[in-house]
């Protein structure tokens, strides 16, 4: 089976920003990938890459195993797209736009009317199938697009935050109808609110400035983040003996030496969740008289988008 | 084929849902309506030439037919692009498997047809003129298709101004000068004293290609340029609208 999405050195540099560096990941056939991280991560412009409308710098980006630049047609008959803005037709009525829509994505006019009516009662649009769309909420908006995105059963949903501006009862809708498509198509959802991943998300990759810091299962990567925590020490003295003496501490689970200059070596300590052994370490170093020049936590950055992510929003 | 069908449909009811397009028609109708009774008033004058007919005087031989031919294309075409731009629709529009080609030609087509259906507005006034006196329909049929082919090259050139920014106003802007700057070049002629030069204007005059049209002449020679013209302003458009595709 060819893998539904596949990006490679993936790269967009506008004049002074790089939007995007290096990033690479894989979407398997069937499954629900979240695209995690803050704002101006760069989700938006991988997305619009892999949707055709921006062209990358480098790299390649595939959908069913087509190159999005090479084949930009065949690609978009098989994915449907949810953009971070949504801008419909204001002057249109919902079931009439659903029906240009299908009209333009080439669905066969004889199930045509089906498929409206299928994608209405998916998207709990079946209330306002004749109000004009621009008297319609944001909420409703929203799903006018989900809806849209479904009509030509694409094998490809690639929805970019579809539950922002949606209020706590329609965000549950919307998860509970992303995880039910999940079991026909392959998704790609971008987000930046971590329980969402959680809830919908086979894995994860957690983006931030342009760069891919993690691509997991939403479980494992919480186990990595609630596991240990780094802090770096920088100290003059001899290094093997200060690893030793370091070693022997309580509450540590592994010490790593980065490097030695100058007489100081510099060490990496991962401790067990909830000890702190920044004083014992600080004890150490002038019971043995070594000079102590760095004693920090060190900021992972993966922890770091998480913690960004994490504290930021509610559930 | 069903594609471009219902892609220029949705390009009609954006027209016929805005407000833009009903104080053109009626600013428009309004124009006609004045130089109608205005020609009728002249020709009923005996001391007027009788070789003079009234499809001569209407077809581009008014200071009013230019300016309803080049107020309303840029007015029709402004929204086109720049709209979908401002509001963002043209994502959706460009990741539904449609071509550029087939976009481009379907915001020409709806802005044309609206503009030509403006134009077959007066055609009452004719069939009025008809029902009290003979009337030559020939040179007012040609004087029709001429109006039709420049409104090709006007529409086109207001599309390409559209595509080129997301605000209306500025693309009416830019469109009506280039416009203005085109219908000019005929009035060059006068000024141009080298006689190769002097011809190049006389083939680019829209006053004279639209004079030989309202005399009953279909030539080959204007039909050439309005369609390359045409060809060539949505071509471009097309490189504009794919240009966020290219490759650095």
């Amino acid at each position: 089976m060819t893998t539904a999405i596949s990006v490679e050195h993936l790269t967009k540099r506008y004049d002074t920003v790089t939007a995007l560096a290096d990033i690479a990941f894989d979407v398997q056939p069937g499954e629900i990938m979240g695209f995690l991280g803050p704002n101006g991560a760069g989700k938006t412009t991988a997305l619009r890459i892999l949707t055709g409308i921006l062209a990358p710098t480098a790299g390649t980006a595939r959908l069913d195993g087509l190159d999005v630049t090479e084949h930009p047609l065949e690609v978009r008959r098989r994915i449907g797209y949810l953009p971070e803005h949504v801008a419909l037709y204001p002057e249109m009525r919902v079931q009439e736009y659903l029906a240009y829509r299908a009209t333009i994505k080439a669905v066969p006019a004889r199930g045509r009317r089906a498929r409206i009516d299928e994608a209405l009662e998916q998207c709990a649009l079946t209330d306002v199938p004749r109000k004009l769309i621009g008297r319609l909420s944001k909420g409703y908006r929203q799903r006018v697009a989900l809806a849209d995105c479904l009509l030509a059963h694409p094998k490809i949903l690639i929805l970019d935050e579809p539950t922002v501006g949606l209020d706590p009862h329609q965000i549950r809708q919307t998860r509970g109808l992303i995880t039910a498509l999940g079991r026909s198509s392959t998704i790609l959802l971008s987000t930046h609110i971590l329980p969402e991943v959680e809830m919908t998300c086979h894995r994860v990759a957690i983006i931030d400035k342009g760069r891919i810091v993690a691509v997991d299962t939403p479980q494992a990567l919480r186990q990595r983040m609630q596991g240990t925590e780094v802090v770096r020490v920088e100290l003059r003295g001899e290094p093997g003996a200060v690893e030793e003496a370091l070693r022997a501490l309580p509450g540590l689970a592994a010490v790593t030496r980065q490097g030695t200059r100058d007489g100081t070596s510099t060490f990496d300590v991962e401790t067990q969740p909830g000890a702190d052994v920044r004083e014992a370490i600080f004890r150490l170093a002038v019971e043995r008289r070594w000079t102590l020049r760095e004693l920090a936590p060190r900021q992972l950055s993966l922890e770091d988008v998480f913690i960004r992510l994490t504290t930021k929003e509610e559930t | 084929m069903s594609t471009l069908w219902a892609l220029t449909r949705r390009e009609l009811q954006a027209l016929w849902c805005s407000p833009i397009a009903y104080v053109v028609g009626a600013v428009f109708l309004f124009l006609q309506g004045f130089v109608f009774w205005l020609l009728i008033a002249v020709l009923n004058d005996p001391r007027v030439d009788p070789a003079f007919t009234l499809a001569q005087f209407f077809f581009g031989n008014t200071f009013f037919y230019w300016f309803a031919a080049l107020i309303t294309a840029p007015l029709l075409t402004m929204r086109t692009f720049s709209e979908e731009k401002r509001t963002g629709s043209i994502e959706l529009l460009l990741t539904a498997p449609v071509t550029d080609a087939q976009v481009v030609l379907s915001k020409f087509l709806g802005a044309w047809l609206a503009y030509v259906a403006l134009w077959l507005l007066t055609v009452p006034y004719f069939v009025l003129v008809h029902s009290l006196a003979p009337l030559d329909w020939g040179p007012i049929l040609t004087g029709y298709l001429g109006t039709a082919l420049l409104g090709c090259v006007l529409i086109a050139i207001g599309i390409l101004a559209s595509s080129l920014t997301r605000n209306q106003v500025i693309a009416a802007v830019l469109s009506f000068v280039a416009l203005l700057l085109l219908f000019s070049l005929g009035i060059l002629d006068v000024f141009i004293r080298d006689p190769e030069g002097s011809k190049v204007i006389q083939y680019l005059s829209l006053i004279e290609h639209l004079t030989g049209f309202a005399k009953g002449f279909v030539d080959t020679r204007p039909l050439v340029f309005y369609l390359s013209a045409t060809a060539i302003c949505l071509f471009l458009t097309g490189r504009v609208i794919a240009s966020p595709r290219w490759r650095a």
